[in-house]
């Protein structure tokens, strides 16, 4: 029995060490490596009009390039910041047609040449609604796009604005045409072609496993310079603790967002690792509904005023939540914007932190502890709410608990409703909800996200809340539609202290991203919009690689 | 009889397939894949386009005409046939809940066995309350116990997945890559297979008690018979009838445990499917998934039923009897 006790310990042994020991390849040279991403979430498709999937956009900046696309300053008004891709020099023609040169070298993964057909085709494909885009209503102020010659599109506004240039660009990846026209578009968000997609970035794809792995390889001949990097592998995990984990454990490179402070330090104390830190495209709000939970044709009990609002906002000490929440992973925004934002100003005017003067607001709208029993009360209704809060999201959940407290302060019950988040989903479009913790990611423009979320356009869709104020809506108008950044800057800041001073949310946190980078890599550049976009810069230097690098297949 | 029975199962099937349908379809949830809240007109077209917003009996009958035709439908969340992705899974959870179930059986048996021969002696009490203590162990904590200590902190082990995913992606067969296989399976199986195997010691030891005080075990100790061959013939071969019935009883613990240790591990199986699939609220997901699963549950216990009755004859001889009597 011992001896076969020891023959099965010696038998799993083998069988670790065999599989433990990475295997050397042959690979040497500049154009070696492979990057490994330990991504949180696994796409449904790579077809990128049909998703809006975090994962998807990632990959889908190396497949599918656009026309031109934002720098590193993420500035979005004008094209002077914009980096060439597709085109290799656009000019105006008048004051609302924009003229694109496409680059002659470029090519489709199967040797096609990129053309002004597939140019006009994309928007055209964008703009079905049988396709049903999610960033069809983000090209609606473009009129047409043509084809001038088979290396010229041409571009026509419906009016003149300083974000033509981004719209015309940011929002579509340039599809090839001959192989999606016979793809009958309303099964497009199905198609073959999502899963084995062709097209004419730096990486080609190599396979997709489900649940598993999407794996891409250095398209050597690319039109702009071979990427630096030979193999990227997106490797899914259902769990943001394992991804970070595998980092940690050198099994990954590159953990883009560690989102807690917790993890931060985990990653910090790994060797092989570096921090990089970067601009967060995400904000977080407790927004209110203006509208009676559950009919949205009557005012809220509380929230429908603005008084009652103002004084919950000043009743939370955003500065120390995000202090003791996220340290220095977060900042207090300053309206509702993510430090990604250009128009991003903590001198805007915000209502302070004061509960001694929220007490008096308050009790001047009538509501006074009567019963004496700790909470606020006016004709016998207490001065109560619910906060709607996802069970996925541990930092809000985190959030509403410390939210609670500092209402309790002021003599205000709040109780959580943790939710799954489809639950959430549901309530929040349905209207049923008192106040809910959400937060928002933002394209580098402010004009779509703040539209969307905080005016009228939004109702029935992403403005929540149902939040209205015709002065807001005036000065964002006028906002997007300044001829100059600074003018525009000043336009949203007056925009931005209306909203504050309405306060139909309390702007609680803006994230700050730290990625986790291998230290082998060198030249990590990371745009703050999209950590990937720039994925083909990257490179190993060749006496850093190591065994996963040089495997050849 | 066994046809009787396997009618019978297949309406349990059915029956747990309607009641998962109905349940999932009235259950609060907006059945949109996103982290975060999306434009419902986005929502309502995707709805549309996969029929979901057509009314619950309709949505009903088109799945069941669906099923007939052998068509498990459309996954939304997806974007592909629920039978690929359903093909795709479920051989990782038939490995995993393999390799646990092997590890459950072989280790609980061995160890229920061992205390059942050291009866209240020191080895039988520790062992009995470290069964204990891991028996109460919840399995994902063990679960992330295990994936820090020996994948973060040891290093001895893969922090998830099935495969390395560059020496071994999908085609490549080596004997490289079974190892690694092995490699990757061994922690989230042992997580599964320990709290398991802690149970069914615990069961074993006490099926080996009651069968000792029987007739047929003193009447062979007193005729000499040497311990071992008592404990081995005699004790263990009826003891194990008990081992058959716990064997039927073992598939619906290892398939809950699977969705958690394949969310955490993130071993691609068909649990972790199900449970992306309850988040999304992807109704044809989920109802496949617990048509597999209610189907091996029922068809495990049926064979675990018959192989009973093959083991032990006395059980066929009273079926015999009922049989005879119902007919007369």
């Amino acid at each position: 029995m011992p001896r076969r006790s020891s023959s099965f310990l010696l038998g799993v042994l083998t069988v670790a060490a065999l599989a433990g020991c990475e295997r050397r390849g042959g690979c040497t040279g500049s154009y070696c490596g492979t990057v490994i991403d330990a991504a949180l979430s696994e796409p449904a498709t790579l077809l990128p009009p049909v998703t809006e999937d975090v994962v998807a956009g990632d990959i889908g900046e190396q497949l599918f390039l656009k026309l031109a696309d934002v720098g590193m300053s993420t500035n979005t008004v004008g094209d002077e910041d914009f980096q060439a891709l597709l085109a290799n020099r656009w000019e105006w023609d008048g004051p609302v047609t924009l003229v694109f040169h496409l680059d002659p070298r470029a090519r489709w993964q199967d040797g096609q040449r990129v053309s002004a057909a597939d140019v006009e085709f994309t928007f055209d494909a964008y703009q079905d609604s049988v396709v049903g885009s999610p960033f069809r209503a983000k090209l609606r102020r473009i009129a047409s796009v043509t084809q001038r010659d088979s290396l010229t599109a041409v571009f026509r506004f419906r009016e003149q604005y300083p974000e033509m240039f981004y719209d015309a660009v940011y929002h579509m990846r340039i599809l090839p045409a001959h192989l999606l026209r016979s793809v009958p578009r309303d099964q497009w968000k199905t198609a073959a072609f999502g899963r084995q997609p062709v097209g004419s970035g730096p990486y080609k794809f190599v396979r997709w496993q489900s649940a598993q792995s999407i794996e891409l390889v250095a398209d050597s001949t690319f039109f702009l310079g071979r990427p630096g990097i030979r193999r990227l592998i997106w490797r899914f995990t259902p769990n943001l603790q394992v991804a970070v984990t595998q980092v940690i454990a050198d099994q990954a490179d590159v953990r883009e967002q560690l989102v807690t402070p917790d993890n931060v330090q985990r990653a910090r104390a790994a060797p092989q690792l570096k921090l990089q830190t970067f601009r967060g495209n995400v904000y977080t709000y407790m927004g209110f509904n203006l509208r009676a939970s559950g009919d949205t044709s009557k005012p809220h009990p509380i929230f429908s005023d603005r008084e009652v609002r103002r004084a919950l906002s000043m009743a939370v000490d955003r500065a120390s939540l995000v202090k003791s929440a996220l340290g220095d992973l977060g900042k207090v925004p300053p309206g509702p914007m993510s430090s990604l934002l250009w128009i991003w100003d903590p001198e805007i005017r915000q209502l302070p932190y004061d509960t001694a003067q929220a007490g008096r607001i308050l009790s001047a709208r009538g509501w006074r502890d009567h019963d004496g029993d700790g909470v606020r009360d006016k004709n016998g209704q207490p001065l109560s709410f619910h906060i709607l809060v996802p069970t996925t999201s541990v930092l809000r959940r985190q959030y509403a608990r410390l939210l609670q407290e500092q209402f309790r302060m002021i003599g205000v019950r709040a109780e959580i409703d943790e939710l799954e988040f489809s639950v959430v989903t549901q309530r929040l479009q349905s209207g049923n909800y008192d106040t809910s913790i959400l937060s928002r990611g933002n394209d580098p423009s402010p004009g779509s996200g703040i539209t969307q979320s905080w005016t009228r356009a939004g109702f029935g869709g992403s403005n929540f809340g149902r939040y209205y104020s015709a002065e807001f809506e005036r000065q964002v108008d006028r906002a997007i539609a300044a001829p100059t950044q600074d003018q525009a800057r000043g336009f949203w800041r007056a925009a931005i202290t209306t909203i504050n001073a309405d306060a139909p949310g309390i702007f609680l946190y803006s994230l700050e991203n730290v990625a986790a980078v291998h230290k082998r890599i060198d030249n990590v550049q990371i745009r703050p919009d999209s950590w990937a976009a720039l994925l083909r810069t990257w490179r190993i230097p060749q006496d850093q690689l190591i065994d996963r690098d040089r495997v050849e297949r | 009889m066994i046809l009787r029975r396997f009618v019978a199962s297949v309406a349990i099937i059915f029956a747990v397939v309607t009641l998962v349908f109905v349940l999932i379809h009235i259950a609060p949830g907006e059945p949109c894949p996103s982290d975060e809240p999306v434009d419902p007109a986005v929502c309502s077209e995707l709805k549309q386009q996969f029929g979901l917003d057509r009314p619950v009996p309709e949505q009903y009958w088109r799945y069941l005409v669906a099923l007939a035709h052998g068509n498990l439908g459309y996954s939304f969340s997806l974007r592909r046939p629920v039978k690929d992705a359903l093909v795709e899974t479920i051989p990782f959870t038939l490995q995993l809940s393999g390799a646990a179930l092997l590890i459950d059986f072989l280790l609980g048996l061995l160890l229920g066995i061992y205390q059942a021969s050291r009866v209240n002696r020191v080895p039988d009490w520790v062992l009995g309350n470290i069964t204990l203590f891991i028996y109460s162990l919840p399995t994902f904590w063990l679960a992330l116990i295990l994936l820090l200590l020996f994948a973060e902190k040891l290093g001895w082990f893969p922090v998830g997945g099935a495969s390395h995913p560059i020496f071994c992606p999908a085609g490549v067969d080596s004997a490289f890559c079974f190892a690694d296989r092995i490699w990757h399976l061994l922690l989230p199986a042992v997580t599964l297979g320990l709290v398991g195997a802690a149970g069914t010691a615990r069961f074993q030891r006490a099926a080996m008690l009651d069968v000792a005080s029987q007739d047929y075990v003193r009447t062979a100790r007193a005729k000499g018979v040497p311990e071992r061959r008592v404990v081995l013939r005699h004790q263990l071969r009826n003891a194990l009838l008990s081992f058959i019935t716990r064997f039927g009883l073992a598939f619906p613990f290892l398939l809950t445990g699977a969705v958690l240790i394949e969310t955490i591990f993130a071993w691609p199986g068909m649990g972790r499917l199900a449970f992306n699939a309850i988040l999304t609220r992807d109704h044809t997901l989920v109802t496949a998934t617990a048509l597999i699963a209610s189907a091996v549950v029922v068809f495990g216990n049926l064979a675990a039923d018959l192989l009973l009755e093959l083991a032990d004859p006395r059980l066929r001889v009273r079926a015999d009897v009922t049989t005879e009597i119902v007919t007369v």
